[in-house]
């Protein structure tokens, strides 16, 4: 059925832009990438072990090792928890009203940072002098997703990502971050599923590697009804397993996009009740898990993919819907990326973007997205033609 | 050496040169690929000799040179992509050996229905440096049409390539169609700059290189300058060495401090470390096109035999210097025929046509 019906009160914006960030943390908790991120909190040595341990198990042949592990450390590192993604959105909602070649110029000065290679040869590019859009364009990497990754935080905040992706992608990395702006954007002010979905891969041009690997991730997707099912055909169809660099955009983003357009469409519009004996809440905490659980399966892609899901069903249902344990899991960030960020709370960071802070100096908010229902096209009058979002900036 | 030279400075001649200088700074290359200067240096002192065979810059080169003859001056991106079915990936019974990402990525690309220019944005290898190792035969086709030499290697590399990769060919391309004509070491780079857009990775890589070549170079000694060129044009971030902007700032560099001579050129890029194998034999490409058969080292030479076809198994047991040939009789009109005839399947085509232009480019 089409998420599009239903008629009951939906979450209001505020609840879906803590669903976003919550979504990513929970998805990027939920990857097992998670876990060796998380281990740069503990010593060197521990890593120094893992490595030693990988070539003892080569050479005897062993398939499973003891790692990672935290003898003599603190153990919370391990424990359940966000990583790399939803530090950079925490970084991202934190910086989000300052120039982007700026915020990135004072990262470039720091040695204590860890982050994919797109970012790293941004740095690199910005400290020798070279700004945007060319430090994201002379860049090995420019067709990740870390741009995508941040433009949660600008399709929540109803603004165009792309001056912040060209800081550190170009091509398929920066469409990658206009679609997820684009369908965060939709959500978070009340469109259905559906719709977000086919306006962000409407905003990816068919003949880019990302636009085709978007038509066809949906199109498998709903061919096989619910995300659990179609994750062999995901896998088959947009997956080539020749250069495993397991956050290109043009594989991330297409996933998240089908199967969180798999899972809602499959259990309804939040807040309707379409199952019987339960809450619409609870159908659409059940299908964000299902979305987030089929994209944790593709391992090649597990580091971003489930965040990137998590992050469009969050929006989605809200921040309400979303599984309590795992809400209160994903909140403690664990600076395994940014150091600074260790202990922050990432719903604080949410909710200050979502007041229109910090150092609100953009536009006020604009009176269409408050008007917005699910049923109306108010979702989609903040979105311009090209599928950027660029709200209330004129 | 069994075959006579050309006449110095015909188009045989300069054809021989390029690809015999291509394919023995392939085999100089190839022990130093993915190695520091500094290392380099300690196991080798100065890399000079050639130890074993050439690898997939020379037989890819020889792809190239194929279409050529077959589809000349009207050769287009889906001729291109026919013969990738039909030749590579239909011979592919196992693993593609010595094969690139790229070109790993362009198989499978090929293997899901895909045609160009997708063929070559569906994997993320498009700036790859690929194409620029197979597109001297462009060159040399080309001889004094840089545009035409760098419209041809964008045909080809819309299979396989895209954005950055296509132009480290175009560059390639246009700076050997220049070589071949004669022109000095700093003529030649820049015909080859100007077939790439300023604003690209490539141009400015490129330009930091060679200002680094320019700016006194000749006093400064080998591990200075490798280590200048590495801090400027490397990307320290990244694990691989196959980024074309990189290989083509490396070659072009390493060609203009060698001041054009084949086997200062080729020894310089050998070096550098890096791609070695590609560096090394574009430097030798460039460097031969302008010098000539005779300007390749005799040794170096003699180590260069029919291809073993290890990684592209349909051009094995060709030779360079037939192909040089028959690319060359395209430019003087020399009647068709010699060994090679047999091995590329159809006539050679000279005449001018397609109108694909550098869509792809940046």
């Amino acid at each position: 059925m089409s998420s599009g019906g239903g008629g009951a009160t939906p979450p209001p914006e505020e609840d879906r832009i803590l669903g976003a960030f919550a979504g990513l943390a929970i998805g990027d908790a939920a990857g097992w990438p998670a876990a060796r991120h998380r281990s740069l909190r503990l010593a060197p040595w521990s890593r120094r072990l893992h490595r030693e341990l990988d070539a003892f198990a080569e050479e005897r042949q062993v398939t499973t090792l003891p790692v990672p592990f935290a003898l003599n450390q603190p153990v919370e590192p391990l424990a359940l928890g966000p990583s790399d993604d939803a530090e950079w959105l925490a970084w991202t909602a934190s910086t989000i009203h300052e120039n982007r070649a700026e915020a990135f110029g004072r990262l470039a000065q720091r040695e204590d940072l860890r982050a994919r290679i797109s970012v790293w040869s941004a740095l690199d590019n910005l400290a020798a002098g070279l700004g945007p859009p060319a430090s994201g364009h002379d860049n090995p990497h420019f067709f990740d997703d870390a741009a995508a990754v941040r433009a949660v935080a600008f399709g929540a905040a109803g603004m165009d990502p792309v001056a912040d992706a060209e800081v550190t992608n170009s091509g398929d990395g920066v469409l990658g971050a206009v679609a997820v702006a684009t369908a965060v954007g939709a959500l978070v002010r009340g469109a259905p599923m559906r719709q977000a979905v086919d306006a962000a891969v409407a905003a990816l041009p068919e003949d880019t590697a990302i636009g085709h690997a978007a038509r066809t991730a949906v199109a498998v997707a709903r061919e096989h009804g619910d995300p659990f099912s179609a994750v062999p055909a995901l896998d088959a169809a947009l997956l080539d397993h020749v250069y495993s660099y397991g956050v290109t955009a043009a594989e991330t983003v297409p996933i998240a996009l089908a199967l969180a357009d798999a899972a809602m469409s499959a259990a309804g519009s939040p807040g309707s009740a379409s199952a019987p004996g339960s809450t619409g809440s609870a159908a659409s905490g059940a299908a964000f898990g299902a979305a987030v659980s089929a994209a944790a399966c593709l391992a090649s892609v597990a580091d971003s993919a489930p965040a990137l899901t998590g992050a469009l069903a969050g929006a989605y249902t809200g921040y309400e819907a979303l599984p309590r344990a795992w809400r209160e899991a994903a909140r403690p960030l664990a600076g395994c990326c940014l150091p600074e960020l260790a202990g922050t709370d990432l719903l604080d960071v949410a909710r200050t973007l979502a007041s229109g802070g910090p150092k609100r100096s953009g536009p006020a908010q604009d009176a269409t997205a408050q008007d917005a229902t699910r049923q109306g096209d108010g979702a989609q009058s903040g979105l311009r033609q090209n599928g950027s979002t660029q709200r209330g900036t004129a | 050496m069994t075959v006579p030279l050309a006449p110095a400075g015909s188009p045989r001649d300069r054809a021989r040169g390029c690809l015999l200088g291509l394919a023995a700074g392939d085999a100089l290359g190839a022990p130093a690929e993915n190695m520091t200067p500094e290392a380099i240096a300690a196991r080798w002192g100065v890399l000079a000799e050639i130890e074993g065979g050439g690898t997939d810059d020379t037989e890819y080169s020889l792809f190239a040179a194929s279409l050529l003859l077959r589809h000349g001056h009207a050769l287009t991106s889906e001729d291109v992509a026919e013969a990738w079915r039909a030749e590579i990936v239909a011979r592919l019974d196992g693993p593609m050996r010595g094969a690139g990402f790229s070109e790993l990525g362009t198989v499978r690309a090929l293997r899901r229905g895909l045609g160009p220019p997708l063929s070559g944005r569906w994997h993320p290898h498009g700036w790859s440096d690929g194409l620029a190792m197979r597109a001297a035969p462009y060159g040399i086709f080309a001889a004094g049409d840089p545009d035409e030499a760098a419209r041809l290697a964008e045909i080809d590399g819309r299979v396989s390539h895209s954005g950055e990769g296509v132009l480290g060919g175009r560059a390639v391309a246009a700076a050997v169609a220049v070589a071949m004509t004669g022109a000095g070491p700093d003529e030649v780079v820049e015909a080859g700059l100007r077939a790439v857009p300023g604003d690209s990775w490539t141009a400015r890589a490129a330009r930091k290189a060679l200002a680094i070549v320019r700016d006194g170079s000749e006093r400064t000694s080998r591990e200075e300058f490798a280590r200048a060129l590495h801090d400027s044009v490397v990307v320290k971030h990244y694990p691989w060495t196959d980024l074309a902007p990189e290989a083509v700032a490396l070659a072009f560099s390493a060609y203009v401090r060698g001041g054009g001579e084949v086997e200062a050129a080729v020894v310089t890029a050998a070096n550098l470390g890096r791609d070695a194998d590609t560096t090394a034999a574009i430097a030798g490409a460039l460097a031969g096109a302008g010098a000539g058969e005779a300007g390749v080292p005799e040794r170096w030479a003699r180590r260069v035999g029919p291809v073993a076809g290890r990684c592209l198994p349909v051009v094995a047991g060709r030779h360079v210097r037939d192909a040089a040939d028959r690319l060359a009789d395209t430019l003087t009109g020399r009647p068709e025929g010699g060994p090679v005839a047999a091995l590329v399947g159809g006539p050679a085509d000279g005449r001018p046509g397609g109108s694909e232009g550098p869509t792809d480019a940046g």
